[in-house]
């Protein structure tokens, strides 16, 4: 069993050390490590992370400190800085992962090899050394060495082709959705490897594999691609804002906003037409045709879906929510960023961590980081770091270099 | 009648030996997560009865149950009644045998079956409780219904998609159900080397809403630091460009082309046969292909037409650009990648029947994919596939060493069915 002298156990996950040398598609997996109470280093190049410089910025005035993008995907971790292009760099860089638990890195798969710093390099000085890749298309195959952003890994998962509308193109989920499920795997992944070499007798580390791809494919399962091409020779397609799965199903304008409703049970229809002709006062809605599971009403869908607008648009968006479910319906806002900061179940979930920045003009702002709800632990909260800011702590006080030797680095611009 | 005990298929060692899960709950999210430490090599007993089935049982609607392996496997499957009183003194054995209980039963319904926290508690101090809802379990909206699909709008991801003054946009999938499937397995395994060094346990919750909100990226910050909405870019980028998916030969394909730089560009005119048009000098720097985007889009889209998705993704790679095509299922299937990493593995399935029990439905062939994570020392394995009921020998028996007689007598009264 490892010794962590300090660990208490007010954050769920041990502070393990952990490099994380990804770029913004694989992040997200140092980010929720260190957020649960890894120690999550940041390696960067001198110049900084490339998305220091991507933005938004407050006020949009360009400050490598303040990119919005690059405070999200590392809240919670530290920052070295160290150039991997040079020799001395290299050194460095070798030593830092002789003590690590775990290397997490997006790199193309050569780049680190070709460098001698790949996990065959590494893991001689450090048997237990974990290493994570998370690259577009995993590292064996005939696409490994296929560079992709998130749209093109949205495209090739499929994940795009039931993304939008079904008579114009397949669209782009915009939070950067595939962002997350390959992160989310690694994160899984390497939590079992340290599990396996210290609490289950494994002693050593390994490799982890994870294709963005693969782990997008896996985000949209219920939609069955592969399933429904080989059992009935169809590809599966957009159904849209209202879907014809579940009918009604999808986003209604009402009068500030839309409302998001799906009903599928004999029951909730029922309920649905009583509440539609207390309102409406439209007969139309009581027709013994409509009544039953959700696609019996399939070939009446224009006709429901007219007789929903009616009703909703007498009502706000919260008005039906509230309503809806005191009825016993799914309905449910759709939301801006503004909705879900004032949302009073997340105010009350634990969900958002306030962080305050000490340097530049963000103040204080909300992070959404309590993804588990505990009474016994809780995330961290500090804010994504500064370009370098542990340099001293990791060079001097941990590797234990000198003030001279770190000053030697800057002039070569290695630190 | 008992089976007989079956045995899983072993590959190697695995991470998470020794550990052992009880899953209690219907759907996608909270099976995915039984999955995925179950791959990981937890016992992973899943509690579940033929009287009240997972609707999931019967989807696709098309092929009933033959989706069910993708979130079924490598796991033992038991059926209990908890609504008897055996019933319910068998899962609290279970529960003293166990290290982590997971479930997404409503505080009233756990209450009413008298398999409270308090009482998981009393009968296994140091259980990890995993506990997962909807849209909170405490709080405003505790007793409110969802589902997946929905919770994109709920979570605000739907007015981050597509374009301005569109509708929402919507994916066709039980959306952020897969982010907390993928969650629940690391704050489990966290919790329990939490366990192991400071012998605390911890009751975890997690809902579905919480997880779609928490991957909204960095509009989340913009909105509270500048006043500012979402940007709604379809499938242009804040950077690259062009940047955007473009119809290529046939009914309904795409490619997607991100060219986030100078030198990407430049191959992707020579990709394209250097055409007159692309050699202008408004598309010769990233803010010139910015002004001029739409024109810029057209041309491009004028080249794919074309050609086939699959082709052009391979030229374009090949030559430094990337680019995927929009995948089908049919691409998926035969994708030779895919393939050569043994993602989709063929699997057994049993098509679901209501008013049957369970192992006497029709057997028939389904596919499913694996776990997306290679590891290296602790090989995950495509996992056995068990039907309901399959393992009652197994975990009655083995597990809690109740004899035959035993098992069938409550067989027969259907505690244990």
């Amino acid at each position: 069993m490892p010794r962590f002298d300090e660990y208490t156990g007010e954050h769920l996950i041990p502070p393990y050390r952990i490099l994380d040398l990804t770029d913004r598609r694989a992040a997200f997996c140092g980010r929720l490590l260190a957020d649960y109470g890894a120690d999550v280093v940041k390696v960067e190049p001198p110049s900084g992370d490339p998305s220091r410089t991507l933005g938004p910025y407050p006020g949009d005035v360009s400050d490598g400190e303040q990119s919005l993008d690059f405070l999200f995907y590392n809240t919670n971790k530290r920052s070295i800085t160290l150039d991997l292009e040079t020799d001395a760099g290299r050194g460095v860089f070798r030593r830092l992962a002789a003590d690590a638990d775990v290397i997490i890195e997006s790199y193309d798969r050569h780049y680190l090899t070709d460098r001698g710093i790949g996990y065959d390099d590494l893991r001689g000085d450090n048997p237990g050394l974990v290493m994570a890749s998370v690259t577009p298309f995993g590292s064996t195959g005939e696409w490994a060495d296929y560079a992709g952003d998130d749209l093109v890994v949205m495209a090739a998962s499929g994940y795009m082709q039931i993304t939008g509308e079904p008579d114009e193109p397949p669209v782009r989920q915009g939070n950067e959705h595939s962002h997350y499920p390959g992160a989310q795997y690694a994160a899984v992944g390497i939590l079992a490897a340290l599990y396996y070499r210290d609490f289950a007798d494994g002693g050593v580390g390994q490799h982890i594999d994870v294709s963005s791809q693969e782990a997008l494919i896996t985000y949209y399962t219920d939609a069955h691609p592969a399933l429904l091409w080989r059992k009935l020779g169809q590809n599966v397609t957009r159904v849209g804002t209202n879907s014809t799965l579940v009918i009604p199903l999808g986003a209604y304008p009402c009068q500030d906003g839309w409302i998001a409703a799906g009903v599928i049970t004999p029951r909730e229809w029922d309920a649905l037409a009583e509440w539609i002709h207390e309102v409406t006062g439209n007969d139309e809605v009581l027709n013994e045709a409509y009544r039953g599971g959700n696609q019996d009403r399939a070939e009446h869908i224009d006709i429901i879906t007219a007789l929903f607008l009616e009703f909703a648009e007498n009502f706000t968006v919260q008005e039906l929510f509230h309503e809806g479910q005191r009825r016993n319906l799914v309905f449910l806002p759709v939301n801006e960023v503004a909705d879900l900061l004032a949302d009073p179940q997340l105010a009350e979930s634990g969900f958002w961590y306030d962080i305050e920045h000490e340097d530049g003009s963000i103040g204080t702002i909300k992070y959404p980081l309590g993804i588990f709800h505990s009474e016994e632990v809780s995330a961290r909260r500090r804010p994504a770091p500064a370009l370098g800011a542990d340099n001293v702590a990791v060079y001097q006080g941990e590797l234990g270099m000198t003030a001279e030797d770190i000053a030697q680095l800057k002039a070569d611009n290695v630190i | 009648m008992t089976s007989s005990v079956t045995q899983l298929p072993q590959v190697g060692p695995s991470a998470l030996s020794g550990i052992r899960v009880v899953e209690f709950g219907p759907y996608v999210a909270l099976p995915l997560t039984g999955r995925i430490l179950g791959s990981l090599g937890a016992e992973v007993i899943k509690v579940e009865t033929n009287k009240v089935l997972d609707e999931m049982s019967f989807i696709p609607a098309w092929s009933r149950g033959a989706g069910q392996p993708e979130y079924q496997r490598g796991k033992r499957r038991i059926t209990l009644d908890v609504r008897t009183e055996a019933g319910r003194d068998l899962m609290l054995e279970m529960v003293r045998i166990s290290d982590v209980i997971m479930t997404n039963f409503r505080r009233n319904v756990l209450d009413r079956w008298g398999i409270d926290f308090p009482e998981i508690r009393k009968q296994r101090p140091d259980a990890i409780i995993m506990w997962q809802t909807g849209l909170g379990g405490h709080g405003p909206y505790y007793t409110y219904k969802s589902f997946g699909i929905l919770v994109q709008h709920l979570s605000g991801v739907s007015l981050m998609t597509g374009l301005p003054d569109e509708p929402p946009g919507v994916v066709n999938t039980s959306y952020s159900d897969y982010h907390t499937g993928v969650f629940q397995p690391a704050g489990i395994i966290a919790a329990l080397m939490r366990r192991n060094l400071t012998g605390k346990t911890a009751t975890l919750e997690s809902s579905i809403f919480k997880s779609g909100v928490a991957t909204g990226g960095p509009a989340l910050l913009d909105y509270q630091v500048n006043g500012r909405g979402p940007q709604r870019r379809g499938n242009r980028d804040a950077w690259a460009v062009p940047h955007n998916v473009y119809a290529c030969a046939g009914e309904d394909r795409y490619i997607a082309i991100a060219v986030s730089d100078d030198e990407q560009w430049v191959q992707l005119r020579k990709a394209m046969g250097d055409p007159e048009w692309a050699a202008a000098a408004e598309y010769e720097t990233r803010l010139g292909r910015r002004r001029n985007e739409d024109t810029l889009d057209a041309g491009i889209a004028d080249w794919t037409r074309q050609h086939e998705s699959l082709d052009l993704m391979e030229k374009l790679q090949a030559a430094g650009v990337p680019a995927g095509m929009v995948s089908q299922g049919q691409d998926l299937n035969e994708n030779a990648h895919l393939k050569s990493r043994q993602f989709y593995q063929d699997t057994q399935y049993w098509e679901a029947q209501r008013d049957v029990k369970a192992t006497e439905w029709t057997e028939g062939e389904s596919v499913s994919w694996s776990i997306p994570a290679k590891m290296s020392a602790t090989p995950i394995p495509f996992g056995k596939y068990s039907n309901i009921g399959e393992d009652n020998a197994y975990v009655f028996g083995q597990l809690l060493g109740m004899p035959n007689s035993e098992i069938e007598r409550l067989e027969a009264e259907g505690v244990i069915y």
